[in-house]
């Protein structure tokens, strides 16, 4: 299954949260892999705990393989390379999690024909091996996002379950943003060949770092800002229905988590039940959101 | 290169073979895996039903200019074709291997490119060749990536792979993910006629393998392909039953998810064992050195003995389940 993650805008939460989610689903037995597809920013490794990626490697990563001056893009086993002593220990039972970075210094970059079909290539041949493939695109429309959506509407892909993650902030600009953006893919696609009702259908939405009344975070608010917070977070609810963003359409979301506030890192079972440091809240959304990621109850409709 | 022009005998012979499952539902038969596989339109797909069914492409040959790689950095600039094909096993497992032979020496300059095209499969080396520097180097396991304007024959057989798997006779709805692995194989001549042997064979976490081999110089290059085509397939299959079982939750399986696991290898893997079906006879004895060491084929029934106590284990544990199901 691919799952592509884009965001409304920079900063969301869609790296972070998309490589936990990748984790989640290797701790649950899944073949995985991430592909740092956002050419702009890559940054993906450095939430895997691998910050020196490609050091030594030369040119050898995504931009490099889409380009055709490599024809084996850098692969990276997580669970190996990570710096982080207890992500070392890969249980049992537990799936490979494979990273591929993007070129350290790739920058965004103009696709043609040639990295189209790169990438329909790549797709296939990581489709055969990997139960779940995330693509982590850049904020907004991107080249990157027009490249994937041009691969998916290719025959040799039409078998390929795909599914999309928008990632927002819950604010009445990102709500707006995230439903523009959708409007755009669903719009883009069409016109690519995607059929517009299936498309529409596999696209849900994740709503990041979620300040949430009443957890511990906000404990502290006043009384009379935790009930503005509450009667706003409903006027909300009621925007984003508006804007097609309404409960069926929400994979889920996940709370404001001090942790990440400070470092983009993956919350493991240890920082919640051993030093805990980060709240079990958040280790429960991400939880949740990697079992309905593969669960077929929650996509199909648009 | 003699005055006649005639290129003399190779003294190398080199190849990468890939080999993963076919990527598609079903297993294709004969007539499906023959359309699969027609590379060209001159040369016909060799199907052959017995003792299993194997269709192999005809070649098909990309022309080089390149350094071969060296382990002593020696620049050695090589100008000829690369041979191509595929071959798939029971229409199930799909490999591509590109590979060459070449002579011990070839003219200082570089010949028009109908020279070349007379000889397919054959790199000719400008000067002399140093042959057990290039095999070394060739299946030197830590060069990461092969150098801009070196040999890849890699992405040759990479590139075949990746073409066959665009075909539309293919859905990508695979019964199950699998790795694949990839053979770097070199054969140079055996010294004053003694037997064919292995000098090396090695395998690697990342799926990478490299077997180095004497054979008498007669020998095609085709046939060694051929032979590393179904060392690699056996190898493939014991690497990808292995992957399998090992991926099973020790103890907290349950029934259901051992069965998904071990029913697609049984539907689709366990009938594929058949070592030097179809090996050159020359060859043949090669497979025997492997058969002692490592012992692929006691591996293989270690391994299938496994499987049949899985499917025991649910038998025994799901006999309600079993009993009323339809
Ligand atoms: N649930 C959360 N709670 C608090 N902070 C979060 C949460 N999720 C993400 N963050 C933080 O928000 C910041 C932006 O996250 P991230 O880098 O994942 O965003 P992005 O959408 O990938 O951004 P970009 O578009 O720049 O790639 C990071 O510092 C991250 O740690
Ligand atoms: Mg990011």
């Amino acid at each position: 299954m691919l799952v592509f993650a884009a965001s409304d805008k920079g900063g969301t939460g869609r790296s972070v949260t998309s490589a936990n989610l990748a984790y989640r689903r290797a701790l649950a037995g899944d073949e995985v892999c991430y592909l740092d597809f956002d050419f702009g920013s890559p940054t993906a490794a450095a939430v895997f705990g691998i910050p020196r990626v490609l050091d030594g490697f030369g040119h050898q990563g995504l931009h490099s393989y889409l380009w055709g001056t490599t024809d084996e893009p850098a692969r990276i086993d997580v669970w190996a390379s990570t710096e982080r002593k207890t992500l070392r220990n890969r249980p049992s039972g537990s799936g490979r999690l494979v990273l591929l970075p993007a070129d350290r210094d790739g920058g965004e970059f103009v696709t043609d024909d040639e990295s189209l079909h790169r990438c329909v290539d790549l797709f296939l041949r990581l489709n055969a091996e990997f139960d779940v493939i995330v693509v982590d695109l850049s904020a907004g429309r991107s080249y990157a996002m027009d490249m994937v959506l041009r691969a998916t509407s290719r025959p040799e892909l039409r078998s390929v379950p795909a599914r999309w993650l928008i990632y927002h902030r819950w604010t009445p600009q990102h709500v707006t943003a995230a439903a523009d953006l959708v409007s755009g893919i669903v719009k883009a696609g069409a016109d690519m060949g995607h059929e517009e009702e299936a498309l529409a259908g596999a696209i849900r939405f994740v709503r990041a770092a979620v300040p949430a009344v009443g957890s511990p975070l906000l404990s502290q608010v006043p009384s009379t800002t935790a009930r503005w917070m509450r009667a706003y977070d409903e006027k909300l609810d009621v925007m984003a229905a508006n804007r097609g963003i309404g409960k069926t359409r929400v994979l889920g979301s996940v709370p404001l988590e001090p942790v990440l506030l400070i470092c983009e890192q993956l919350i493991t079972d240890e920082d919640v039940n051993g030093s805990r440091i980060a709240n079990k809240a958040t280790w429960q959304a991400l939880v949740e959101l990697s079992e309905r990621l593969t669960d077929d109850a929650y996509w199909g409709q648009p | 290169m003699d005055a006649t022009g005639e290129t003399p005998r190779h003294v190398l012979t080199c190849g990468e073979v890939r080999t993963g499952l076919l990527p598609t539902r079903h297993c294709l038969d004969g007539r499906d895996a023959a359309r699969l596989l027609a590379l060209r339109t001159d040369e016909q797909v060799r199907v052959s039903e017995r003792p299993n069914l194997h269709a192999r492409s005809p070649d098909v040959l990309t022309g080089v200019d390149c350094r071969l790689p060296t382990a002593n950095d020696a620049k050695i600039r090589a100008i000829g074709t690369v041979a191509a094909r595929a071959v798939l096993t029971e229409g199930r497992v799909l490999q591509a291997t590109a590979y060459f032979s070449a002579p011990a020496a070839g003219l200082d300059q570089r010949q028009p490119w109908g020279y070349y095209l007379v000889r397919p499969g054959v790199l000719v080396p400008l000067g002399r060749l140093p042959e057990q520097a290039v095999a070394a180097g060739f299946l030197a396991r830590d060069r990461s990536a092969v150098p801009s304007g070196e040999l890849g024959l890699g992405s040759i057989a990479e590139g075949l792979l990746g073409q066959l798997s665009r075909h539309p006779l293919l859905d990508h709805d695979v019964p199950f993910k699998s790795r694949r692995t990839r053979l770097r194989w070199a054969a140079l001549p055996v010294q004053d006629s003694a037997d064919a042997s292995i000098e090396r064979f090695t395998l690697d976490d990342d799926g990478l393998r490299t077997i180095e081999l004497r054979l008498p110089q007669s020998t095609e290059p085709a046939a060694v392909a051929g032979l590393c085509e179904d060392l690699a397939l056996h190898d493939w299959l014991l690497t990808t039953v292995v992957q399998k079982l090992d991926g099973i939750r020790m103890g907290a399986a349950e029934g259901a998810a051992v069965m998904n696991v071990v029913r697609p290898l049984v539907d689709h893997l366990l009938h594929l064992w058949m070592p030097s079906a179809r090996v050159d006879r020359t060859l043949s004895p090669l497979w025997e050195v492997l058969e002692t060491e490592p012992g692929f084929t006691r591996q293989w029934q270690t391994l299938v003995q496994r499987i049949r106590d899985q499917l025991t284990l649910q038998a025994i544990a799901a006999p309600a389940e079993a009993s009323t199901a339809p």
